[in-house]
């Protein structure tokens, strides 16, 4: 079957269907972005933090910005070779266009990475911390509660899975005493019933199904028993209902009824109750350790060590940590504080900056914010006479004077050393934390809405890639049968191209500068 | 996706004046567009960091970084994308796009019709 108007345009329109089709699906695309530029302006109207504003490192965007101009310009070219019949150079040009389309997004992943790995500590007062937790490793960031001593653990069997003991760690005696865990090494545990048993999933797993029809027994055995005891509870019902607020009158007839039917269906029922009773007899005997939901293991051995990310946990005190699906370890908390090595310290949602939690943790570097804050507020004054009075108020003055790198409030060495080595990390109590998270969606709106515009935006240029990538290399066929065809198909897909740089041209301003 | 505002590139491959495409000419035409895009580039990083580019008023300098920004897209749109030229039916479907994004950028005063909500954010 032949498409037609895929060359030659189409009567009624003036166009090639193509062109037609991607013009109203840019139109749609349009209304797409335009929705969530709107939720933007919502968000930033509506917000009740300081708005990041210059947060985002300008130069990976700007970099981005000129290569996205660079592959709008490859592209058109590269449709114009085609109408001039150079194939060489159409080649040429979308290799460049492609190679625009990987470094941008290099650039971008180099910048999604860096958010996704450095933190911000919020404390209870407003003071906020961003910084590295950590630098050596994964172990030692700030996000683990560590437990040590454990020597007994309980599981749900309603529940729980063997999941915990990935954040299990052996004490290796050296400088890091949580050491992983070597492959396949189990643990040993003790029931009681007395058994020794390597505590594994598919032993879990037994237990769980051995609950599992102890329980469907019992369920029985009480929809029995519930059966057999209705009428004798109606018969209660109605002797209280005498006495009640809407009292009535006792029907000692029916009560009799019902006393005979209770009777009669204790009778039917012996056999099978007996049965029922017996079947959990057997089952308990047969497994002691699944008879209750909760199953309480001592640990054969070695006392155990677990270093646990905060959000797996239920919640933790000084003597055991509960998981979420309900694994409780019993042992001794070795610490929860989180260690970090800020490289940035925010006071602008502080009620008292002179108290502020910040110069707890970094008395040392009081005096030089506070010195910083005169002179930006000097500044401030004489660029801004008539918020002279009112400065206080003022956002941009907040932000220059409140909001302070280490590297502005010591000399180079000591804020490299503050910001880097990890044994002058401080030591977050996580008391002090209200909220702690990478800078990720999570951490605020503007975040959440920054990751689904460039993400989504990412996504479009890799989709185009992938196109403009097919025609590039099987373009060459198509060319030779009909080069105006594949002049049409780079044309459309240009088009495409030209509007994810469109989008961009307005990311760019809105998120990292304005 | 014109090779120049003046000279539409035609199915054939000839300009609307019957010549042969001069590929030499319509690729420094874009080369051109590319170098104002990036002049603009450099404009709307100067509004929002050099003091002497800055108004001092932060509303201010977002319009004109806004603005630099929709005179780029308007050169993408017109010379890079062929607005400049093309058929009545892809002005027709834009009109309605551009009436409902504008109408859809100011949904947020919505919420500031919402009493219970404008006190919030007020």
């Amino acid at each position: 079957m032949e498409i037609p108007y895929t060359v030659t345009a189409r009567p009624d329109t003036g166009l090639y269907n193509a062109k037609v089709g991607i013009w109203l699906f840019l139109a749609s695309e349009v209304m797409l972005f335009g929705g969530l530029f709107s939720s933007y302006v919502f968000l930033r109207i509506g917000a009740d933090y300081p708005w990041p504003f210059h947060e985002l490192k300008v130069l990976p965007g700007f970099i981005n910005t000129m290569v996205l101009i660079i592959s709008s310009v490859s592209i058109v070219s590269a449709w114009a070779a085609l109408k001039a019949r150079r194939y060489g150079w159409y080649q040429i040009n979308m290799v460049i266009t492609l190679l625009c389309a990987l470094g941008f997004m290099g650039i971008k992943s180099f910048e999604y990475y860096g958010k996704f790995t450095h933190y911000s500590v919020i404390l209870h007062d407003g003071t906020v911390m961003d910084g590295h937790p950590g630098h050596a490793s994964e172990e030692h960031r700030g996000d683990k509660i560590a437990l040590g001593e454990v020597k007994s653990f309980s599981v749900n069997l309603a529940k729980s899975e063997t999941a915990f003991l990935r954040h299990r760690r052996i004490n290796d005696g050296g400088a890091k005493p949580f050491g992983e865990v070597p492959d396949g090494q189990t643990i040993k545990v003790r029931t009681p019933s007395g058994k020794e048993v390597e505590f594994t999933q598919s032993w879990l797993n037994k237990q769980k199904r051995d609950y599992r029809d102890l329980e469907n027994v019992r369920a029985k055995l009480a929809t029995l028993q519930a059966r057999i005891d209705a009428p004798k509870a109606r018969v209660e019902d109605m002797k209280r209902a005498v006495s009640g607020n809407f009292p009535v009158p006792f029907d000692a007839a029916k009560a009799e009824v019902l006393l005979a039917e209770h009777q009669d269906l204790q009778a039917s029922s012996a056999s099978k109750l007996k049965e029922l009773e017996g079947k959990i007899k057997a089952l308990t005997a047969g497994n002691p350790d699944a008879a209750a939901s909760t199953l309480t293991l001592q640990v054969a051995g070695d006392p155990l060590a677990f270093r646990v990310d905060e959000r797996a946990l239920a919640k933790y005190n000084a003597g055991e940590i509960i998981f979420r699906d309900d694994v409780i370890l019993k042992g001794k908390l070795l610490g929860d504080s989180i260690p970090l090595n800020a490289d940035l310290i925010d006071l602008r949602s502080v009620k008292d900056p002179e108290n502020s939690l910040a110069w707890k943790y970094y008395p040392g570097l009081k005096p030089a914010f506070f010195k910083h804050m005169e002179e930006e507020t000097e500044a401030f004054k004489k660029k801004h006479p008539a918020h002279a009075n009112d400065y206080e108020t003022n956002a941009d003055w907040k932000r220059s004077a409140l909001r302070v790198s280490l590297e502005e409030l010591a000399p180079e060495t000591e804020a490299h050393a503050l910001m880097h080595d990890e044994s002058k990390a401080v030591q977050v109590e996580r008391s002090d934390k209200r909220f702690y998270t990478n800078f990720s969606p999570s951490r605020s709106p503007y975040y959440a809405i920054y990751f689904l515009m460039t993400g989504l935006h990412g996504l479009h240029v890799v989709g185009g890639s992938i196109v403009l990538g097919y025609f590039l290399f099987t373009g060459r066929r198509m060319y030779k049968r009909n080069p105006e065809h594949l002049a049409n198909r780079v044309e459309v897909g240009g088009l495409f191209w030209h509007f994810v740089d469109l989008v961009w041209i307005f990311l760019f301003p809105v998120f990292y500068l304005l | 996706m014109d090779h120049s505002t003046n000279t539409p590139v035609h199915q054939d491959g000839h300009d609307s004046h019957g010549a042969p495409l001069d590929l030499a000419k319509t690729v420094r035409s874009y080369l051109k567009v590319g170098g104002v895009l990036i002049l603009g580039t450099f404009l709307t990083v100067a509004v929002a960091y050099v003091p002497w580019m800055q108004t001092g008023v932060h509303w201010a300098d977002t319009t004109i970084g806004l603005l630099i920004a929709t005179i780029k897209v308007s050169f993408v749109g017109l010379l890079f994308m062929h607005l400049n030229h093309e058929r009545g039916l892809i002005y027709k479907v834009l009109f309605f796009t551009i009436i409902f994004s504008i109408a859809m950028m100011f949904l947020f005063v919505l919420a500031f019709l919402d009493p219970i909500k404008a006190a919030l954010l007020n």
